[in-house]
């Protein structure tokens, strides 16, 4: 009796418990669509897979910074800044380098938000938080200097079909290029945290810092890995976000730090390091935008959105805390 | 109420408290007379702080009576029993840095004075009492210890206290701030208050207490009249005797040098060298705090010094990392199992592998399987009890949890292994399977350095014994020509810090 007991509690557990996040897509693509049938309508559903390209990109970045124990939020300034340096550079150097380059850009401002935390020894995520918060209003700051503070354009890419728009909203036979990008992201990713080196020690310094760096472990290196992925993943969000609009506004990046530590958390990589997978994300990133996607069809007003993204991020933190 | 003498504060009855795993306290009585100053002494992990904190509230007794004043404590809060006359200094004074002097003597009490602007004048008021002219205003932040220290005596004579307990005063003051301890103790005491005084430094029980209370392992040993006991008798008492076959037969293999350590200096630590040979185990005596860990974590590369020397086998080494330490076959098991040796959220195999994770990885890429290999090996050789590799690392015992540190470097054949309180906490048993270990380590050809504040089992384990105390070496001994209160008496030799001090106290 009391086995049976267990089993069912188990299963529940299982079912419901570890799979809640689907259990939540579902319902809310269930109600939304009974109300409202012109979700499952093409230009929605491409709709969605618009906004699904560049907020996974930084999820996935923000989901390494995560499990290795730390946190970032510079996010939002480095993809105005890569979105402004790219099209700016278009005009100058031609498609392939400029867009190399903004890889360039993203991974180098990861890289100097590690050298910063490293070389002041604020290792602590509070730390970390307001460090690249900061970091964040300069990289922000750099794109509304270089871009005069208006929003730039490449004209001639308008309604020509070059390799650079081809990211944004090319197709390879019925696979968007730019959900290619990311699956092949993802797959790297994955194999990353886990099956490599540098993948583990990222994971044990989340876990246990101090632990991790008496093993002789490459503590310091996991750190500037860690960011450095962000700032790279960032900047191939930003590219396929600009690639497809064509223009690059120098505040384009506001909220998306938000809303990837919202998709990584809900997703149910823990806050306390160590532990969460870049897979996880991927369901985490599609309720996030899922849910402003239904919101807005069903008509719920963008301030109500605002609150129930609040909820939905302290929901996800207590769950954790009380599995 | 009708239990207690006339004249008697304090009176605490066959109190126990038990931890998970650990007797802390087993049926603990002592009765502090008014007016009288009751040293406790006893070592680390004595029962001591356990005790205070079921005094003061921050723990509750399972067991016993606690008579203060004539009235039957029960259940009570720090702030309710200094209201009620009780009050603790603690080692780590428990002071607010950001506030005045005046604000942090009447910390959370400020609206019984009727608002903020009478606080300078009462804090004046109650500074006064014991002579201490410190301006009310200042920032304790900027104050030194000893000024600290008034301001927590200060904090105490606000509630009217009528019991003090001095919880190691003297840890970090200099000759001088120690004189002005002393007068300060002597006042109270004449005002009729009680003082209990613990401390390690025996000459200040001496000199300061009427009567003092030796515990050891939970246990109340003895209480007496200081006069009546001398030196060497109490530390005898707080010692104890060793039982028989609780250590394997000492390991006897020592061979020529291994390691050579010079000129260690920190803050803290202040020119320690020595040598280590082959096959030997070194241990090193030592209170808590006074220098043991610092030092091994320095060879270790895992804080940052710079200036000293280390050779192995002759050739010198630059040890700045953990890294490096390991690279040259140095090898340390951390003081704090939870929070500095494991990563608790992970499984067994996965903190195993930690030290040896470059050895498992080809191009970068982790290899499973070898993981899993390494990992089994250790948990079948050391006897690890899991119910599986992938068990949850935090989900084991004590004893097990250790093992699978021990296990870690092992892995990398170390040349140098040491272990910084490995047996804290872990039951018997476990206890003695750590010994054989550090035995078999030696005889394979391997060093160790021992670290611990269990003296028995450094003098049954050590081929010699090193003692530190305030950051210095003290005395080097051979455990089987000297008895443990030798031992103890260098581990317990502050004298190098008193010498600008003018006249012995």
């Amino acid at each position: 009796m009391v086995n049976l007991e267990y089993k069912l509690k188990n299963a529940y557990n299982k079912l419901f418990r570890e799979n809640l996040i689907l259990v939540a897509i579902a319902i809310l693509v269930i109600v939304t669509a009974s109300i409202e049938p012109v979700f499952f309508s093409a230009g929605n559903l491409i709709n969605i897979m618009r906004q699904f390209g560049p907020l996974i990109m930084v999820s996935l970045g923000m989901t390494f910074v995560i499990i290795g124990g730390f946190i970032d939020l510079s996010v939002a300034g480095i993809i105005s800044l890569v979105a402004v340096c790219t099209v700016l550079l278009i005009d100058v150097v031609g498609q392939g380098p400029a867009l190399l380059l903004g890889l360039g850009v993203g991974a180098l401002c990861g890289l100097i938000n590690s050298m910063l935390l490293l070389s002041s020894g604020a290792l602590t995520q509070a730390e970390a938080l307001f460090m690249t918060y900061g970091m964040s209003v300069v990289y922000g700051a750099l794109a509304l200097i270089l871009s005069n503070g208006s929003t730039k354009h490449i004209g001639w890419a308008k309604n020509a079909t070059t390799y650079f728009t081809v990211i944004g909203s090319g197709k390879v036979g019925f696979v968007p290029v730019s959900f290619a990008v990311f699956a092949v992201s993802l797959i790297i990713l994955y194999i990353l945290q886990n099956k490599s080196y540098i993948g583990r020690v990222m994971k044990l310094t989340g876990g246990n810092i101090t632990a991790a760096r008496l093993c002789g472990l490459e503590v310091n290196r996991s750190i500037i890995f860690i960011y450095v992925v962000s700032g790279l993943m960032t900047a191939i969000g930003a590219i396929v976000l600009i690639s497809r609009i064509t223009t690059a506004s120098p505040v384009i990046g506001f909220g998306y730090e938000t809303n990837a530590i919202l998709a990584v958390v809900v997703g149910g990589t823990t806050l306390e390091g160590g532990k969460g997978s870049v897979l996880r994300t991927v369901v985490g990133t599609l309720l996030v935008i899922l849910l402003a996607n239904c919101m807005n069809i069903l008509g719920v007003s963008v301030y109500m959105q605002y609150i129930l993204r609040g909820l939905i991020l302290v929901v996800a933190i207590w769950l954790d805390r009380h599995k | 109420m009708h239990n207690t003498e006339k004249g008697v504060i304090l009176q605490i009855e066959n109190v126990c408290k038990e931890f998970p795993g650990v007797k802390a306290l087993d049926r603990v009585s002592i009765s502090v007379a008014r007016g009288s100053v009751h040293g406790i002494v006893g070592e680390n992990g004595a029962g001591k702080s356990t005790l205070m904190k079921i005094l003061s509230g921050v723990y509750t007794k399972d067991e016993g009576t606690i008579i203060f004043d004539d009235e039957i404590i029960t259940e009570t809060t720090p702030m309710e029993s200094m209201k009620r006359g009780l009050s603790i200094i603690y080692q780590e004074l428990n002071l607010v840095n950001t506030l005045s002097v005046g604000e942090n003597i009447f910390l959370g009490r400020l609206g019984e004075l009727g608002g903020v602007r009478n606080v300078q004048r009462e804090a004046r008021k109650v500074l006064q009492r014991i002579g201490c002219n410190i301006d009310t205003r200042r920032l304790v932040e900027d104050l030194s210890v000893s000024e600290k220290q008034m301001i927590e005596i200060s904090k105490a004579l606000s509630f009217d206290s009528k019991l003090i307990i001095m919880d190691e005063p003297s840890s970090s003051l200099t000759a001088d701030e120690m004189k002005e301890l002393a007068l300060i103790i002597q006042q109270l005491r004449e005002s009729g208050i009680s003082i209990i005084y613990i401390s390690h430094k025996l000459d200040e029980i001496f000199e300061f207490c009427n009567t003092v209370t030796i515990m050891r392992d939970g246990h109340v040993i003895d209480t007496k009249p200081v006069t009546e006991l001398t030196r060497s008798e109490m530390i005898a008492k707080m010692v104890g005797r060793t039982i028989e076959n609780e250590y394997p037969p000492r390991p006897n293999c020592v061979g020529d040098t291994l390691l050579e350590i010079e000129g260690i200096n920190t803050n803290k630590l202040k020119d320690i060298s020595f040598t280590l040979n082959r096959g030997e185990i070194l241990g090193f005596v030592g209170l808590v705090g006074a220098g043991r860990t610092e030092i091994v974590r320095a060879i270790f590369g895992a804080d940052k010094v710079s200036g000293h020397r280390i050779k192995i086998d002759g050739k010198f080494v630059n040890i700045r990392s953990p890294k490096d330490a390991k690279r040259a076959g140095i090898a340390l098991v951390p003081e704090d199992r939870k929070l500095q040796g494991l990563v608790l959220s992970f499984s067994v195999e996965e903190n195993i592998s930690m030290a040896v994770l470059d050895r498992l990885c080809r191009y970068g890429i982790l290899s499973t399987s070898s993981e899993s290999t390494v990992a089994r090996r250790h948990v079948k050789s050391l006897a690890i009890k899991t119910p599986s590799e992938r068990s949850r690392v935090e989900s084991l015992s004590g004893g097990n949890q250790q093992k699978c540190i021990v296990g870690r470097w092992l892995e990398l054949k170390p040349r140098v292994l040491i272990l910084d309180e490995p047996t804290r906490g872990i039951d018997v048993g476990a206890k003695y399977e750590i010994y054989m270990l550090m035995k078999k380590i030696v005889e394979d050809g391997g060093s160790v350095i021992l670290i611990s504040s269990e003296l028995p089992e450094v003098l049954n384990m050590s081929n010699r014994i090193l003692t530190v105390c305030d950051g210095r070496i003290t005395g080097e001994f051979d455990p089987l020509q000297y008895t443990a209160d030798q031992i103890m008496e260098k581990a317990l030799d502050f004298s190098g810090k008193e010498e600008d001090g003018e006249s012995g106290i």
